[in-house]
């Protein structure tokens, strides 16, 4: 089965561009998602960064990047990728910047900074038709501060402030609509068990001028409570259950690129996280497993009809 | 009045914060409009789009938003201007604080005004000293031509090696901002000249230099080390000050001090203070003076770095000196009393200091006040001691104040609550 | 004034070590002060904790610089100089290893003027130890201070970990109980440590620090890739073997999906880990399609490699 090559979108890198040897925990789907973009945008680019897990990839003087990094505060990132690439379109203007030293802008958040704290900023840069590629690594939850809910947690989830026993009573916000309806360049959800969904999305985002949005879900071995191997799948595991929609948005439409047939019961992705283990245990929450299934069909019915 | 450089033309603070950015030839312009701020940005947009000055402005989402561009354009290699007020400086604070530590070499222009709440838009300015800790260096303006020169000389200070750091430029809200007064434009080239081009040095981004910037460290030994280098650039900026004011006088012929002293040399007694109010303390000393007097006024004019040194060797051996304040640190008293006795403190021939606390939210200085002011002065050096702290603040004003509460209906509600 | 640090790694139970300790000398009469201490840091990575007890109120405060006991739950922390195991061991310190390597061994290696002392609990990457090293250590330590009455430890264990319901509870009790009988012959070895000098003391030298400029004294990384001095390898306790007589070198498939980009390809197409910086989350085995990637005990490794 494997005797067929995939169709890479170019050759494979035999080494990667992000540096090892960064503090995030074993398993990171955060880490994951960003050293399989970073190989495809390659070392022309400057991170943009707020608050959060991934802040931490740069302490002094340590850091993995080849290119650039700027760390700006939780709110300020795209506000901060707004004034790097207008500095640096005026010194290419100027002629005090040789084109080939321009550097791609991209902000670099968490959903904490994606969803909440940054998102006036995020809308206006994009208003603002800001040229930068803004990555989201979705953890669904303040991860960096011990997981508690965020405005992407999904619903009953157990996170450090909805330890109670229906979860987070609370639903995930959908910032790949708000993005859509600001009219962006692109945007686009990923994750990285995804590989080729994701490299072709990437490919995709970098041809491309303008707003840009590439939504990672980011599993969280130590915020999700699964065991660091499983990264990957339960990466799959969200996709095959529909829980996390693989879609894009470009040319005003919606596209899915990956329907999942047939769906895999949402169980299957709760069931592996102890953040959903007291759907299970000690008694069945039948009642919110349904509520959790109905949604997803719910939505794949729209996305279907 | 269509005003162009050079010569000498009637101008507002905010007209003279534009002209100097736009004869220091800024590259980039992250705005936000913010009363009594916006005429700054306004005309800048305007010369912008009538093709008098090449410069990118970009109106951002909020302040907070505008520091975080502005720093992050200027450590990616241009020149930067902005300028904001009151609650805008706040909203930003925290990105003072991150800009200051990647060393972003830029300007801002506040324009002083009164904190909410209650809300106002009138000055005092407790807005420009909650930066005060910032990183920021600060020079505070008391006429429309020191805010055109002090911008142009802050770029200098901001981009120089020894310091690189950023430079509030403070003038009061409406006193300066919405107030004309002659001011002597410079000639274009000549400003240039002085300005210069600007150099990012090593802490910019491009394809063929690496730079990850504003890391986090662990541990205090590295934090302490990068935070108290940027005390020191700070210090070094006293005697970078003095080189750059000693050029911006060879070339425009006057010479902005880092403090200034009027009549002060044979002087008993001194007002202490800063911003536009100051002429006023100078009008108030010539009169004192007609009256047998022996007083004169301290400005300084940088507040960050505070030079120390020059205020001891101008106030020792004066007998008492009235610091006014118009800023208030609630449950302390006056900031800038507090900081002056901190610099006299232990040293021979300190004065006596009597703290006044005066023009918050734009509140008037009359002249009758510094009279009374110098008679309280004058009392103190009698007593050898200095009575607690004035509130600037009259009878009529506080009966002004009951009429207002009554027509709020506030001792009919106290009443009704009562049993 | 006791001092005592408990050396291990994220979700080795360190912290939980602490506290039990501490709870323990406070049940039996002691003023006590007990904290953790992260670094940037996750799971997997060396992280301490730290107790003092006396019996006068404590004003110390801030790590501890001269300790009189250190127990390692994970002895491979031993010989990395950035976990600080060692640092300020001195000659009445006693140290404490979680360790199968014997006493002797270990004393010929670091070769240090005080007691050593190891406790064999069996591998730690046994998921069942690890459960229950927190509470082990703490025995074992309260036997080694020798004024911590069983009743003491036994009610601070019940505090402590009162969440994790009865049946763990006890268990832990009956582990820290059994390490806490096993030391009997080392009963009070731990002795407290010699007190600050005001009249004979090392002075600090202090430096008068000068301004050295922007380009040199800003928290800025001007070279690429640095992380790599950083051998995150160390938290791995557990290593991934590529099997290449099964291993059908699709090699993108780990190679992609190593979080952490430990994975580069050889010129015949073999995948390499790069064992230097490897965490061992286990993603590249639990994703490798032929399952040629096999997964060994370290130390096991160690000895085969």
């Amino acid at each position: 089965m494997r005797d067929k090559k995939p169709s890479f979108p170019k050759p494979l890198p035999s080494t990667h561009l992000l540096g090892t040897g960064t503090p995030m925990c074993a398993g990171c789907g955060g880490l994951q998602v960003l050293h399989e973009i970073y190989d495809l945008l390659g070392p022309k680019t400057v991170f943009v960064n707020a608050a959060g897990c991934l802040t931490l990839l740069a302490v002094y003087p340590f850091t993995p990047f080849r290119g650039g990094w700027l760390y700006t505060a939780m709110a300020a990132a795209p506000a901060g990728a707004q004034g790097v690439r207008d500095a640096l379109d005026i010194l290419v203007r100027q002629g005090r910047l040789p084109p080939e030293e321009n550097l791609e802008v991209v902000a670099l958040t968490g959903d904490g900074a994606a969803y909440g704290m940054g998102l006036s900023a995020t809308s206006s840069a994009i208003e603002r038709g800001l040229d930068f590629l803004y990555l989201c690594y979705d953890n669904e939850g303040y991860g960096n501060t011990g997981q508690q809910y965020s405005e992407a947690t999904p619903h009953a989830a157990r996170t450090a402030t909805s330890g109670g026993p229906r979860g987070f009573m609370g639903y995930k916000k959908d910032l790949f609509a708000i993005w859509a309806a600001h009219r962006p360049a692109y945007a686009a959800t990923v994750a990285g068990a995804e590989m080729l969904d994701l490299a072709r999305k990437a490919e995709k985002a970098k041809s491309l001028r303008g707003p840009r949005l590439i939504l990672a879900l980011a599993p969280c071995p130590t915020g999700w409570d699964f065991d660091p191997q499983d990264t990957v799948e339960i990466g799959r595991l969200a996709v095959k259950t529909g829980i996390w929609p693989l879609k894009e948005y470009v040319d005003g439409r919606v596209v899915h690129t990956k329907i999942p047939r047939p769906r895999l019961p949402v169980e299957e992705y709760l069931k592996r996280q102890g953040r959903f283990a007291h759907l299970f245990e000690p008694v069945r929450q039948e009642e919110l497993l349904k509520e959790i299934q109905a949604q997803v069909d719910a939505y794949w019915a729209r996305v279907e009809s | 009045m269509q005003v162009t450089a050079p010569g000498r033309a009637l101008l507002t603070g905010n007209a003279a914060a534009a002209w100097a950015a736009r004869l220091a030839r800024v590259d980039y312009v992250p705005a936000f409009p913010i009363t009594p701020q916006t005429e700054i940005i306004e005309t800048l947009s305007a010369w912008i789009d009538a093709g008098e000055l090449d410069c990118r402005l970009v109106t951002m989402e909020s302040e907070h938003a505008m520091v975080a561009a502005a720093g992050a354009a200027a450590v990616t290699g241009v020149r930067v201007f902005t300028a904001t007020s009151s609650q805008g400086l706040l909203y930003a604070l925290e990105m003072l604080y991150a800009v200051a530590g990647w060393r972003a070499p830029l300007v801002l222009v506040n324009v002083s005004r009164g904190l909410a709440a209650p809300i106002t838009l009138e000055p005092d300015h407790n807005d420009v000293l909650a930066a005060r800790d910032t990183g920021f260096l600060q020079i505070h303006c008391a006429t429309c031509q020191e805010v055109l020169d002090s911008v142009l000389m802050a770029f200098r200070l901001a981009e120089d090696p020894r310091v690189r750091l950023p430079v509030i430029v403070n003038q009061d809200g409406f006193y300066l901002s919405f107030t004309r007064e002659p001011v002597e434009l410079p000639d274009p080239e000549a400003a240039a000249g002085f300005v210069g081009p600007f150099d990012p040095g090593t802490l910019r981004f491009r394809a063929s230099a690496p730079l990850s910037q504003g890391v986090a460290v662990l541990g205090g030994g590295p934090y302490s080390y990068f935070r108290y280098e940027m005390h020191l650039a700070a210090q070094a900026a006293l005697s970078v000050y003095d080189e750059i004011a000693a050029e911006f006088a060879a070339t425009f012929g006057r010479r902005p001090p880092p403090v200034e002293a009027y009549r002060l040399e044979d002087a008993d007694y001194a007002f202490y203070m800063t911003g536009s109010f100051a002429t006023r303390a100078k009008e108030a000393v010539d009169c004192l003076r007609q009256a047998g007097w022996r007083i004169g006024l301290v400005r300084p004019r940088l507040l960050r770095p505070l030079p120390e040194a020059r205020l001891r060797e101008l106030l020792a051996g004066k007998k008492a000196v009235a610091v006014i304040d118009q800023n208030l640190s609630l449950g302390k008293g006056g900031v800038l009393y507090a900081e002056l006795a901190s610099a006299l403190y232990g040293h021979r021939g300190a004065p006596l200091l009597v703290s006044f606390i005066g023009g918050l939210g734009g509140r008037d200085l009359p002249p009758e006040e510094f009279f009374a002011m110098a008679g309280v002065l004058k009392a103190a050096a009698h007593e050898g001691a200095a009575p607690p702290p004035r509130l600037l603040f009259t009878a009529e004003e506080l009966e002004e104040v009951h009429r207002l509460r009554a027509i709020a209906g506030a001792e009919r509600a106290r009443l009704k609550e009562s049993p | 004034m006791y001092r005592l640090r408990f050396h291990g790694r994220g979700g080795q139970g360190i912290k939980t070590a602490g506290r039990i300790l501490g709870t323990a000398f406070f049940r039996a009469g002691f003023e006590v002060q007990d904290a953790p201490r992260y670094g940037a840091e996750r799971r997997g990575a060396p992280i301490f904790a730290y107790v003092r007890a006396a019996r006068r109120p404590i004003g110390e405060r801030g790590i501890i610089r001269r300790p009189d006991l250190v127990a390692v739950a994970d002895d491979t922390l031993v010989t990395i100089p950035a976990a600080g195991v060692l640092a300020g061991v001195a000659p009445h310190t006693v140290l404490l290893l979680s360790s199968s390597t014997p006493a002797e061994v270990w004393r010929e290696r670091l070769q240090l003027p005080g007691l050593l002392l190891t406790l064999p609990l069996g591998e730690v990457w046994e998921a069942a130890a690890v459960r229950f090293l927190g509470a082990t250590l703490a025995g074992a330590a309260a036997r080694l201070v020798g004024v911590i009455p069983r009743e003491a430890l036994v009610e601070a264990i019940a505090e402590e970990l009162a969440h994790l319901g009865p049946s763990l509870t006890t268990e832990n009790q009956v582990r820290a109980l059994a390490a806490f009988d096993l030391l009997a012959e080392h009963a009070g070895c731990v002795s407290e440590g010699p007190e600050p000098s005001a009249a004979a003391y090392e002075p600090p030298r202090w430096v008068e620090l000068a301004p050295e400029g922007a380009d040199l004294a800003a928290p800025a990384i001007h070279l690429p890739a640095t992380s790599e001095a950083v051998p995150t390898g160390l938290w791995r306790v557990v290593r991934p073997l590529v099997d290449r007589s099964r291993c059908r070198r699709c090699a993108w498939i780990c190679s992609t999906l190593c979080p952490d980009g430990t994975i580069s390809v050889d010129g015949d197409g073999f995948p390499v880990i790069d064992y230097q910086h490897c965490k061992g989350c286990l993603v590249c085995a639990a994703s490798c399609p032929a399952r040629a990637i096999r997964v060994v005990p370290e130390r096991q490794a160690a000895r085969v490699g």
